[in-house]
């Protein structure tokens, strides 16, 4: 099992606020820039630009920049982090068989050598 | 994520022991022959305790030694209740295992089956273990899965559901 280095804090508090869930639930369609999500969403750019920086702080989001427009898309590895450590706990387990065979091999030595 | 199933993540795992089963059934249920083998390599037990009736609790503390490098120190407790005792073969428990230091997060609950099957000179171990429910970083997982990370992960995404 390993830690993880998301902020799960701010992710839950990042996507409590019904705006950014929009916006995250507008690039869950693909890449947009900022003027997109302003035009898709009716929301005014500085609200945007706010909304989309705790996104990214929050490890949600990442931006590209792209000739003159930055483009936000969502960041899928943070995702991918928790997913491995619920896998570990798994790993964990089967390491931990092995270690039991380990165990009993010795006794049966002490056993032997008695 | 061939493992997954329904509800809740179901892992099975299976081994073939050369050792009488009263022995693997010592190791499993004695304190002091337990602390031996249960934390993985680089691991060792620092707390260990098994009071074996229906009731009774089991509560093993893992901690990571220096071999573990940045984990060096983190410790993983696990806590639960036994709730099948059988000497012929069966043990049960509901158990929550976590780190320290950020219980809500990581913490699992899971069930753990534990049944020895004597075949020939050598034992037979299946361990059962279900798990029930986790903490909110994996519920954070899924929640990513929901908005289409991984569709492929979509079976882990229904265990969360419920």
């Amino acid at each position: 099992m390993t830690c993880l280095p998301v902020p799960v804090e701010a992710v839950f508090s990042a996507l409590g606020e019904p705006g950014r869930l929009r916006i995250v639930e507008l690039l869950r369609l693909g890449p947009h820039a900022v003027g997109d999500i302003v035009e898709g969403l009716g929301m005014r750019q500085p609200q945007v630009s706010k909304h989309l920086k705790v996104l990214a702080q929050a490890g949600l989001v990442r931006v590209q920049p792209r000739a003159r427009h930055r483009i936000y898309h969502l960041d899928a590895d943070a995702f991918e982090q928790m997913r491995e450590w619920v896998d570990s706990f798994e790993e964990l387990w089967a390491a931990r068989l092995d270690s039991l065979g380990r165990y009993l091999e010795e006794l049966d030595e002490e056993e032997r050598d008695q | 994520m061939a493992l997954l199933k329904k509800k809740n993540k179901e892992i099975v795992l299976e081994r073939y022991y050369a050792a009488p089963l009263e022995t693997v059934w010592k190791a499993w249920t004695e304190a002091e022959r337990l602390a031996k083998w249960w934390g993985p390599e680089k691991t060792k037990v620092t707390d260990c305790e098994v009071d074996l009736r229906v009731g009774g609790r089991i509560y093993i503390v893992t901690e990571a030694t220096g071999e573990m490098g940045k984990y060096a120190g983190t410790r993983w407790p696990m806590e639960g209740t036994f709730t099948h005792i059988d000497e012929t073969g069966r043990l049960t428990y509901d158990a929550r295992s976590w780190q320290e230091g950020d219980e809500e997060g990581t913490t699992i609950h899971h069930t753990n089956d534990v049944t020895l099957t004597n075949e020939g000179d050598k034992t037979h171990v299946r361990l059962h273990v279900t798990i029930t429910r986790i903490g909110t970083k994996a519920k954070l997982a899924a929640f990513g899965m929901k908005w289409g990370y991984k569709a492929q992960l979509d079976a882990l995404e229904k265990l969360l559901e419920g």
